[in-house]
């Protein structure tokens, strides 16, 4: 019980990290129109969570809490995540979770890694700020990583509920769907070996390229 | 099993090999020359034809500094079956100060039941020009079907070397598994069936050569993104990724933006490679 509240705060939607505003590749699709409704948003969606949060987020904060170096692993997104505004966006939201985390919930590990961002060493990214937060609560592996990855899906549904538009109840029923695909990540996630860590598909990494040159944009990513 | 090794510097304002090893399945064939620019072009050959489970390919060059090469292959690179196993080949580049290395190899093609795992680990100077591309086909299969292949993994790793050390620019890893789920479709392949790429790395990639790339590629017949990497050292990364139906229609697309900068950057004409 000692850090359920703890870890209630940190995936708030209400966080402010900026969420609300990166749609983290799926406005392209809306803007291609391949994204229409409620049905093609939650497809996009399980394939985000199979893709980017499996083998990007997710196994980087699994990699951080068995002793990986939080430097390299650090290194190992900036040039792993390919598409500019997304990996300009794990930053943006990083440094912004290490400032509430030294806010809230302060330690010497967190004080580390604002030190290497401070000294130009490491960029500051979403996934290894809040697993070094997590950690520092003794928040258990499994239930850190599924507390990630939903409240990661909780923002982009909200967005897409705005952005596509679908019904506040449709978003709903899209997260409910969500509870497998985020279960079965984390499943991918304890099985996948380092050399996986950035093995992000194809299509997303484009989709997420060409929103750089999108018209009409909503979201920064 | 086949190795390589392949050194080359310049001389005489020419480049040529000033190293050459191989072993087993793996050779070049003799150098030779496309243009007047000085810059060596070498064919690598697999005489066997193909890539087998267990099969190990280590292939090492260094292009010395100033020196200029361009590196491609004779055929596809095929890869059978690879029952409970896998083939590997492993790459090392060194790129020297100001040195040069275009990387254009013929597309990939994984058979049923195939497993493959390509490694390339390359390291460079901040004056150092790198330009790579890469195709993956869906592979083959007797009855036609595509993506009958157990795993492809392709993974290029970039580092800068300079004066503070030697710092990670761009980690490209790409993973097809297709028994395990719907490669073909939304957000992985898009319902296309063949994958381009494109990574340059050069002092003088900015985000106008980006664009410009961009608008260059409207006029084909594919899905493509363009972004940049990180800046270290004062260079910075280019990654083209493409999703089309065809190995003929990515060459051309990835062919006309290397040849853009080869007319741009070194007043080279179009890469014309007609194996011989």
């Amino acid at each position: 019980m000692s850090y359920q509240l703890a870890l209630q705060q940190l995936t708030d939607s209400a966080l402010p990290t900026g969420a609300f505003a990166h749609s983290l590749g799926f406005e392209t699709y809306v803007d291609a129109g391949v994204v229409a409704d409620e049905a093609s948003f939650s497809g996009w969606l399980s394939a985000f969570i199979s893709q980017q949060l499996t083998y990007s987020d997710g196994l980087a904060i699994r990699l951080l809490y068995e002793g990986g170096e939080l430097g390299e692993l650090d290194s190992l997104l900036s040039a792993s995540l390919l598409p500019r505004q997304v990996r300009e966006a794990s930053c943006k939201m990083g440094l912004r979770l290490l400032e509430i985390g030294a806010e809230v919930f302060p330690s010497p590990a967190l004080e580390r890694y604002r030190g290497l961002v401070a000294a130009g060493r490491a960029a500051g990214h979403q996934p290894l700020a809040f697993a070094v937060v997590a950690h520092s609560l003794g928040v258990p592996l499994q239930e850190a990583l599924a507390a990630y990855l939903f409240a990661t899906v909780t923002s982009l549904t909200q967005n897409a509920v705005r952005a596509i538009p679908v019904g506040q109840n449709a978003g709903q029923r899209v997260l409910r769907k969500a509870h497998d695909d985020v279960a079965a990540a984390t499943d991918t996630i304890a099985r996948l070996t380092p050399d996986d860590l950035g093995a992000v598909s194809p299509g997303l990494e484009i989709s997420q390229m060409r929103h750089e040159r999108q018209r009409a944009r909503m979201f920064m990513s | 099993m086949g190795r390589l090794e392949l050194g080359v510097s310049l001389r005489h304002g020419r480049s040529v090999a000033s190293h050459q090893f191989h072993q087993g399945a793996l050779r070049v064939l003799r150098p030779h020359y496309l243009d007047d620019s000085g810059q060596v072009c070498y064919v690598v050959v697999n005489p066997g034809g193909a890539y087998l489970g267990a099969d190990l390919f280590l292939i090492d060059v260094e292009v010395e500094d100033s020196a200029s090469l361009l590196l491609t292959t004779q055929s596809a690179t095929k890869v059978y079956r690879t029952p409970g196993s896998f083939a590997e080949q492993c790459m090392t580049v060194r790129l020297g100060e100001g040195a040069r290395l275009e990387l254009m190899p013929d597309q990939l093609i994984a058979y049923r039941e195939a497993s493959y795992r390509q490694r390339t680990s390359v390291t460079l100077r901040p004056s150092s020009s790198l330009v790579m591309a890469e195709v993956v086909t869906p592979g083959w299969s007797p009855d036609g079907a595509a993506f009958r292949y157990q795993e492809v993994r392709l993974r290029n790793e970039i580092r800068v070397e300079s004066g503070h050390g030697t710092q990670l620019l761009a980690l490209d890893n790409l993973l097809i598994r297709p028994p395990l789920g719907d490669v073909a479709g939304l957000g992985f392949m898009e319902g296309y069936s063949h994958l381009g790429s494109l990574v340059v790395v050069d002092a003088r990639v900015d985000q106008a050569l980006a664009d410009e790339l961009h608008r260059l590629t409207a006029g084909f017949d594919a899905l493509t993104g363009i972004s940049l990497t990180r800046t270290v050292g004062g260079t910075t990364g280019l990654v083209l990724r493409a999703l089309s139906n065809s190995t003929g229609g990515l060459n051309r697309l990835l062919g006309t933006c290397a040849n853009l900068l080869r007319e741009r950057w070194y007043g080279q004409g179009a890469l014309d490679l007609r194996k011989h």
